[in-house]
């Protein structure tokens, strides 16, 4: 493949740490975020009571078979789970000073054992449950809107166009899917007309970013002021006076797929989703692999990064952004549809509700790339799920404090953990030759 | 390349044509306006909050009293819908701009753009719904005058008749931001529960409000439905199956959750079973008689009767109430029925007071 001339790591959203010369001084920052959190972990498991207990539902209402509350005594509980973590965080500095490169799976299970032993905590001794699959189903209906506005914005920027108006897209596939699914009665029609909105919209904004090279971010805001108009006008005018014809409200059907969803917890969160849920999922394989091993991914990189170097070998700069930013708006488009007919909702006035603008969030949290622009929407919506679930077991945090959780935890991960971020050298400047 | 371009001027062509017969779209409701039988010469407006004149709740409610009064007392009319927390303010000037003689603001977000007109223009009346001007010590004027309603006394008949309905016995209630006017039913929701415990010798619980340490669940807006459904589902994995939303649009995003689990909704503020598309799990709702309110403030405006003082909407004076059970009358024994008339009474009567200081006195 053509692609073998420029290594895939060149054009990536990476600082170039590598030509430092000499050995690198070795990285304390996770090792002593681990031993922290260990440390909070076992504060936790000092403070439960003794003999309390803490209620864990595994289930969800639909299951196909019912696990029973899991009722576990908190203090062992917690403690288990703190010594495991003070053990990781142990690993970790010990691998810090050997030098030895922490793999994945550590952080991963530090957070889940993390997340478990701060949970067993503010569960124990409360009359209310901690609903596991209804946290997580939660957190998963929360981020796919984000997860499908990142995937747009990604493919956006990756090609040297600043999508602003992400927003803008979600909401006019919302409010086309509605009215589609409505007008034909049936919701996958809603399917169809959806990313034909978030496309239009797209189309709009290389029309006047690309052909008259307007200022993207200008043209951006103004597509999404003009969308929350166009929806709110037909809205309050066509949609409100005649809902059963434009905004009878659609569901998409639950298709729970056969074997994976019975594994449990996992199952009834990740595969007894809509099809909309499952296409989410092959957007972002496919733009992970097509994105860094294709012909096209390397094109688009190549136009984002350095235009004229494009052009130089023949790749037509332009006509590369205006297909992928269309391309890339029916992607958010379709995310929109989940508003609606994912959720079984009639359309509502700017019910998007800043999702877009997250979603840019989550993108550049990624650092422009699909797999890390979709653990930062999942980080997103668990954390806004978690303080969800944690208002409702009625810890007696103040709830403004629990709304805000999720904004806290993103800027911590973005100073702490993500740090400078590179986008495409060309994001944002019109080509002319 | 020219080429690719054609398609994409097409489609900008056409949401320009759009927004062009948007605009000539709104143009006969004005003219409309000035063609009521007898002219008086009296200007009420109207802004509102985030939520627009059709969130199906209070905004509605206002804009329905508005309607009525341009129909029946034939005045002048004018309003403005805000988008977003920044045109509050320059939209309540708008208004004052174009010789209103009063000016509502809708909701307690409105607070201070309208306090701040207030003080600027004596000569323009306001009023503020469903909350108190939050004026300096000392500090008076003639010119504001609040409506609030006192929906707590409304939301304790909702809390005992959830609790006496639930199946489960546990019934649920969550809302958009923590502020009074939200609260208050949700304070009221919760001694309605205790009632019906004490009453019955039942155990009721309610979860999503703890009345004592005036922390619950909070969606964080009053328009993201998404974010409305996930709370919901929370509740209802703790069991409960009668929930009160008290989030305007967002509280929308309750129904398919709550449709997909069999159980029932409160709705607040309008009678949820017109109001909503829901209509066939809606038990009752909490009703706060905004039109009503705003109706009788232009009537007094036209008489020369603005006074600052502030209206009150209670069970007494039918500014709240409670809404007919529609598609759960069967269902809803005669017993339960007869005691919510007995403590609407005794409420009426002052013998129950329901004591919460999110309550507007």
């Amino acid at each position: 493949m053509s692609d073998q001339t420029v290594s895939p790591a060149a054009v990536q959203a990476e600082p170039l740490k590598q030509s430092t010369t000499g050995v690198r001084p070795i990285s304390w920052k996770y090792p002593i975020t681990y031993a922290v959190l260990a440390a909070l972990a076992v504060l936790f498991a000092i403070t439960l009571p003794a003999g309390a207990r803490t209620h864990f539902r595994l289930s969800s209402g639909g299951d196909f078979f019912e696990i029973p509350l899991v009722e576990l005594p908190s203090r062992p509980a917690g403690w288990i789970l703190a010594l495991i973590l003070v053990g990781l965080a142990g690993l970790a500095i010990w691998q810090a000073s050997q030098r030895v490169r922490t793999r994945l799976w550590l952080p991963l299970l530090f957070g889940v054992l993390f997340v478990l032993a701060f949970l067993v905590w503010a569960g124990a001794d409360r009359g209310a449950v901690i609903p596991l699959v209804t946290m997580l189903t939660g957190a998963l209906a929360l981020s796919v809107p984000l997860i499908f506005g990142a995937m747009c914005g990604l493919v956006g920027e990756r090609s040297g166009v600043i999508n602003i108006a992400i927003e803008a897209q979600l909401l006019a596939g919302a409010f086309l899917a509605a009215v589609a699914a409505s007008v034909f009665t049936s919701a996958y029609m809603g399917l169809v007309f959806a990313p034909v909105a978030g496309a239009l919209v797209g189309a709009l904004l290389v029309f006047f970013s690309v052909k008259y090279q307007v200022n993207q971010i200008i043209v951006g805001v103004v597509l999404n002021v003009l969308i929350i108009g166009l929806t709110g006008f037909l809205f309050s005018t066509a949609l409100t006076q005649n809902p059963e014809l434009w905004n009878a409200r659609q569901q998409l059907p639950r298709l729970p797929i056969p074997g994976l969803s019975q594994i449990p917890i996992i199952g009834p969160v990740l595969f007894n989703q809509t099809i909309l849920v499952y296409l989410m999922y092959l957007i972002v394989g496919v733009l992970n692999v097509f994105l860094f091993r294709s012909r096209w991914g390397l094109r688009t990189r190549a136009v984002g990064e350095h235009p004229k170097a494009a052009d130089t070998v023949g790749i037509k700069v332009n006509r590369m952004r205006v297909y992928n930013v269309i391309l890339a708006g029916g992607i958010a488009g379709l995310g929109g549809a989940f508003f609606t007919i994912g959720q079984g909702l009639a359309f509502g006035k700017e019910m998007s509700a800043g999702a877009g603008f997250i979603a840019l969030a989550a993108m550049i949290l990624g650092r422009w790339h699909p797999i890390g622009a979709l653990l930062a929407a999942l980080l997103f919506g668990f954390s806004t799920s978690l303080g969800n679930t944690l208002a409702t077991i009625g810890t007696p945090v103040p709830s403004e404090a629990l709304l805000m959780l999720p904004y806290v935890i993103t800027i911590f991960a973005v100073a702490g953990f993500v740090g400078r971020v590179r986008p495409p050298a060309a994001n944002g400047t019109p080509y002319v030759k | 390349m020219k080429r690719s371009f054609k398609t994409s001027g097409a489609i900008a062509a056409t949401a320009a044509a759009a927004l062009l017969l948007s605009s000539c779209g709104e143009a006969p409701e004005e003219e409309s306006e000035g063609t009521a039988s007898e002219e008086v010469d009296y200007k009420a407006c109207l802004v509102s909050d985030e939520g627009g004149w059709d969130d199906r709740s209070f905004n509605q409610s206002a804009f329905e009293g508005l309607e009525m009064a341009i129909d029946e007392l034939g005045i002048d009319s004018a309003d403005a819908q805000s988008t977003a927390e920044s045109e509050y303010g320059p939209n309540v000037d708008t208004m004052v701009q174009q010789n209103c003689d009063v000016v509502f603001g809708v909701g307690f977000l409105l607070e201070e753009g309208l306090r701040e007109a207030a003080e600027a223009n004596p000569e323009t009346n306001f009023a503020l719904i469903d909350s108190y001007f939050n004026f300096e010590e000392g500090e008076e004027l003639e010119n504001a005058k609040p409506l609030v309603f006192n929906t707590g006394e409304a939301a304790y008949l909702a809390g005992y008749v959830a609790a006496a309905m639930s199946e489960t016995g546990v019934v649920g209630t969550w809302g958009g931001i923590q502020i009074p006017s939200v609260t208050v039913f949700m304070d009221g929701y919760a001694d309605g529960v205790e009632r019906y415990n004490e009453d019955n010798d039942g155990d009721v619980e309610l979860v999503g409000w703890d009345k004592e340490g005036q922390t619950g669940s909070f969606s964080g807006d009053f328009s993201d439905q998404t974010q409305g459904r996930e709370v919901t589902e929370q509740l209802l994995s703790q069991d409960a199956d009668i929930i009160m939303p008290v989030a305007g649009n967002a509280g929308v995003g309750a129904g398919p959750a709550l449709e997909a689990a069999d159980a029932q909704m409160i709705w607040v503020d309008s009678d949820g079973y017109e109001s909503t598309d829901y209509g066939d799990i809606v038990l009752t709702s909490v009703m706060k008689e905004i039109g009503a309110a705003v109706y009788a403030t232009i009537e007094e405006g036209t008489q020369d009767g603005f006074t600052s003082e502030s209206y009150v909407g209670t069970l007494e004076n039918e500014g709240v109430g409670l809404a007919p059970f529609h598609d759960f009358e069967d269902e809803v024994p005669s017993e339960v029925a007869e005691a919510i008339e007995q403590l609407r009474q005794e409420i009426i009567d002052g013998e129950t007071v329901i004591e919460s200081e999110n309550a507007p006195s």
